[in-house]
């Protein structure tokens, strides 16, 4: 039975136990339920998953013959998303804290299910500038959570970190509100958001926190998309001296949106077809810019202070021709 | 690879276009690849996905372009390799009739 309602990312998500999220609002587009497996027995047995799940190191992923997807991170959790996406169940497994486990489930877990329901997540991470949200895009390491850190030290505030939804609306593109809390390296936490607040660890592999937000530092509500800045990768900034915000052609916006979608496992013909559409629709509607900069944690104030000026002048820097 | 100016080339099935400004996009949906082509590309791209002759888009081209003819040729026998090569276009003339996408 799902006693607990709550909101993220615009789905809501009904669930038998509590989770760290929003309560529940009535702006959703979609709706998840998270359900306890039932005990004493594995995931992967009862769904004849374990043998063929395809493993790369600790991530274990299959596609079930009845078009639900098994997927196992090792000593975190493992997870049945259904077929519709519409049912998540989950078994939390003993080494991982209740807090890893959250951000596995309500991050990686509910992408598949995101994207069974035909939305499009993007490896984002975004803060709130005058009232509209800014997106820091990249992969795994390239820096986008300790750039949002350092956004909320200026006081602006959170609105999603890792996985990014979005939804046009008549207003413009509708950034939507993910769990508060942003995960952090030590040092960037310490820097940026001091010591205060409960921390628990991602996982044993990464120097990881999981810092709570407070609810003054985090925008709880839906706002319209200013602009996506994409992330060079760590490797090409590393020997840059200076920060640099370039200008991109459509196409290369198009490709950095593909590459920049949050879940690459489910590659579907339907899905790709969708998400085609969807990642050129964004094109010609959100301005994007490419960002580099040297990943030393004291330029980061730089940085900050040279997007806040970029975005001053956002409304002339469109990327891509008007809408066909 | 070599084309005949008469020949015909169309989209392959599975194979989705996006004009993105004046540059285009395309992706393969069977082999799961996409492919970005410059504003000549897509202008290319645009003349021969219905089924026109190379000839038109050599055509065309000369008129938009000022470029000697002998390198047209040549950059156009090698674009459509491309295409070929990531299985992106297909023989018109022997193709079976398709709904166009």
């Amino acid at each position: 039975m799902t006693r607990y309602r709550y909101s993220v990312y615009g789905i809501g998500v009904a669930s038998d136990t509590p989770l760290a999220l929003p309560a529940y609002t009535n702006y959703c587009l979609g709706d998840v339920e998270c359900v306890t497996a039932p005990a004493a027995a594995s995931l992967a047995e009862l769904h004849g998953a374990g043998p063929d799940a395809q493993a790369r190191g600790w991530y274990h992923h299959a596609s079930l013959a009845d078009g639900s997807t098994y997927v196992r991170w090792d000593e975190i959790g493992e997870f049945v998303v259904a077929a519709d996406g519409r049912r998540i169940t989950f078994r939390q497994l003993n080494a991982s804290s209740l807090e890893s486990f959250q951000v596995y489930m309500l991050g990686q877990a509910l992408s598949f299910a995101l994207v069974k329901q035909c939305f499009e997540p993007l490896h984002a991470t975004a803060v709130v500038v005058d009232g509209q949200a800014v997106a820091f895009l990249g992969s795994n390491g390239f820096g986008k959570s300790s750039l949002a850190a350092c956004f909320l030290e200026a006081g602006h505030e959170m609105l999603t970190d890792d996985l990014l939804f979005l939804w046009p609306s008549p207003e413009g593109v509708l950034a939507y509100p993910g769990p508060p809390r942003i995960k952090l390296f030590r040092g960037v936490a310490r820097r940026f958001l001091g010591q205060a607040g409960h921390r628990g660890g991602m996982n044993e592999d990464t120097d990881k926190l999981i810092v709570p937000i407070g609810g003054d530092r985090w925008c709880s509500r839906p706002v319209t998309l200013k602009a996506i800045y994409t992330l060079a990768p760590p490797r090409d900034a590393c020997r840059r001296i200076d920060v640099s915000v370039e200008s991109l052609s459509a196409r290369e916006v198009f490709v950095e949106l593909v590459k920049g979608t949050f879940n690459r496992r489910l590659v579907s013909r339907q899905r790709l077809e969708r998400q085609f559409g969807f990642v050129g629709a964004l094109t010609e509607l959100v301005p994007m810019r490419k960002l580099i900069y040297p990943r030393v944690i004291d330029r980061l104030p730089e940085v900050r202070t040279i997007l806040l000026a970029d975005l001053d002048r956002v409304a002339g820097f469109a990327t891509a021709a008007p809408a066909r | 690879m070599s084309v005949s100016l008469s020949d015909r080339v169309k989209a392959a099935p599975d194979v989705l276009f996006r004009l993105v400004g004046d540059e285009g996009v395309l992706l393969n949906l069977r082999t799961q690849r996409y492919l970005g082509l410059n504003p000549i590309g897509a202008r290319v791209w645009t003349i021969l996905e219905p089924g026109a002759t190379i000839q038109a888009a050599y055509d065309a081209l000369l008129q938009d372009y000022e470029v000697d003819p002998s390198k047209l040729r040549l950059d156009l026998d090698l674009f459509i390799g491309q295409l070929v090569e990531h299985e992106l276009v297909e023989d018109a003339e022997h193709a079976p009739d398709r709904e166009p996408r």
